[in-house]
């Protein structure tokens, strides 16, 4: 036992490292680690991964809404279309081929890679369209030199939309869908980068909690393996979030983007061939 | 309630909560495992093997479960720290929704309930699945 339990923790510490690194979160690294080192079907490692995502946002997001890097009205909002999209997708889960999935994570991988390629850089408004401004959802953010700068938020429906996406993702694949939060965040509805990024982190809770709630209540999760992965992925990201200020991230983009291309390939590759 | 007032008590709170209600689940999980490792390694390895080929213990109602965890079975000790971290997302919205009913905000007492309802849906609609 203690040999699969010590393999099941390193597997889940190195995922939840990497994913804590690259902002990406711990689900994108340990589904495709449960399916190519430890051979178990996407279904079970879906299942360990949601739990182990829900552990992760929850330990990350203490500072940042601490330290009000996120915008907790904004991610009450969203939330509404993400627990759509995420209960919609874990429960198809359960009903989706295998095949479908790994496709579908090669897909998204592929996402991810473009996302850290593409980044966008802070474009402040001080303009909310007439919905943003009723729902209340402006806010404020520190500028380099500690001064606080206003930001107005647009086109909540639009990122709504795309929510509901990341929302049906998360369930269906196990994933945070960190990359599709942030990209609906920065590109549609113009928040600044860092808010966006702690906001998707608090929210990948509730999403993912939503999908893991279908799974535990269905008796779909490996409890022998989900508990080890959990305490493993939380502890990893703790370690990378502690390494963070004193790492060049930039730097570590290119190396990323190659793991999420060659993890997208060994998926496609296994669903194809499986077929 | 002024807002700032809501604000302040959202961003004092939460990180409370989740990190409460993280910490119980993280040590429920670890004494699961070393408790299975001590009385039930054996189970471990055969349910690991049975996961690799998709087979899975299924469904337990909570009654089973804590009826389950009164006779030290490890496997139901890890159920429930699994149980308790999806708590997690559940008790901050709950929290959320409280506060919102005691502000009036009821915009946001509308999108919170809307949240609430999605997870409770969620883990009906699994039961029954």
């Amino acid at each position: 036992m203690l040999e699969i339990l010590i393999g099941l923790l390193a597997l889940a510490v190195g995922a939840g490292f990497i994913g804590s690194l690259s902002g990406l979160g711990g689900g994108v690294f340990i589904v495709p680690a449960l399916v190519i080192f430890a051979h178990m079907p996407m279904q079970v490692a879906v299942g360990a991964s949601l739990i182990s995502v829900v552990a992760t946002s929850a330990g990350a997001s203490v500072a940042f809404v601490r330290d009000g890097w996120t915008n907790l009205k904004v991610a009450m909002v969203l939330e509404c279309a993400t627990v759509t999209g995420a209960v919609i997708g874990a429960y198809l889960a359960g009903i989706v081929p295998n095949v479908v999935l790994e496709l579908l994570f090669a897909a998204m991988m592929l996402q991810s890679a473009y996302f850290t390629v593409t980044k966008r850089g802070d474009d402040i408004l001080t303009k909310g369209d007439p919905l943003a401004v009723r729902l209340e959802l402006a806010g404020e953010v520190p500028d380099l030199s500690g001064n606080l700068v206003h930001y107005e938020v647009v086109k909540v429906p639009q990122g709504g939309a795309l929510m509901v996406v990341a929302g049906l993702m998360s369930g269906l694949l196990g994933i945070g869908s960190g990359a599709l939060k942030v990209m609906a965040m920065d590109y549609i509805m113009h928040l600044p980068l860092k808010v966006s990024s702690a906001t998707s982190n608090f929210m990948i809770g509730v999403t993912a909690g939503a999908g893991a709630l279908v799974f535990l209540a269905r008796g779909d999760v490996a409890t022998t393996i989900a508990s080890p992965v959990a305490i493993g992925v939380t502890a990893g990201a703790l370690a990378g979030s502690r390494l963070l200020p004193h790492l060049r991230v930039e730097s570590l983009r290119t190396v990323f983007v190659i793991i999420l291309v060659l993890i997208a390939a060994e998926m496609g590759w296994r669903a194809l061939s499986g077929i | 309630m002024p807002k700032q007032e809501e604000d302040r008590i959202l961003r004092e709170w939460t990180p409370i909560l989740l990190r409460s209600i993280l910490i119980a689940a993280m040590i429920t999980l670890v004494a699961g495992l070393i408790l299975t490792y001590t009385f039930a390694p054996d189970y471990y390895v055969e349910h690991y093997r049975a996961a690799q080929h998709g087979h899975l213990i299924g469904k337990e109602t909570l009654g089973l479960l804590f009826d389950r965890v009164r006779q030290g079975n490890p496997h139901a000790v890890l159920t429930i720290g699994l149980f308790v971290l999806t708590l997690v997302p559940l008790a901050r919205v709950a929290f959320c929704f409280i506060l919102f009913i005691r502000e009036r905000d009821y915009t946001y007492v509308a999108l919170t309930a809307y949240v609430l309802a999605g997870l409770i849906a969620g883990m009906l609609a699994g039961s029954a699945g």
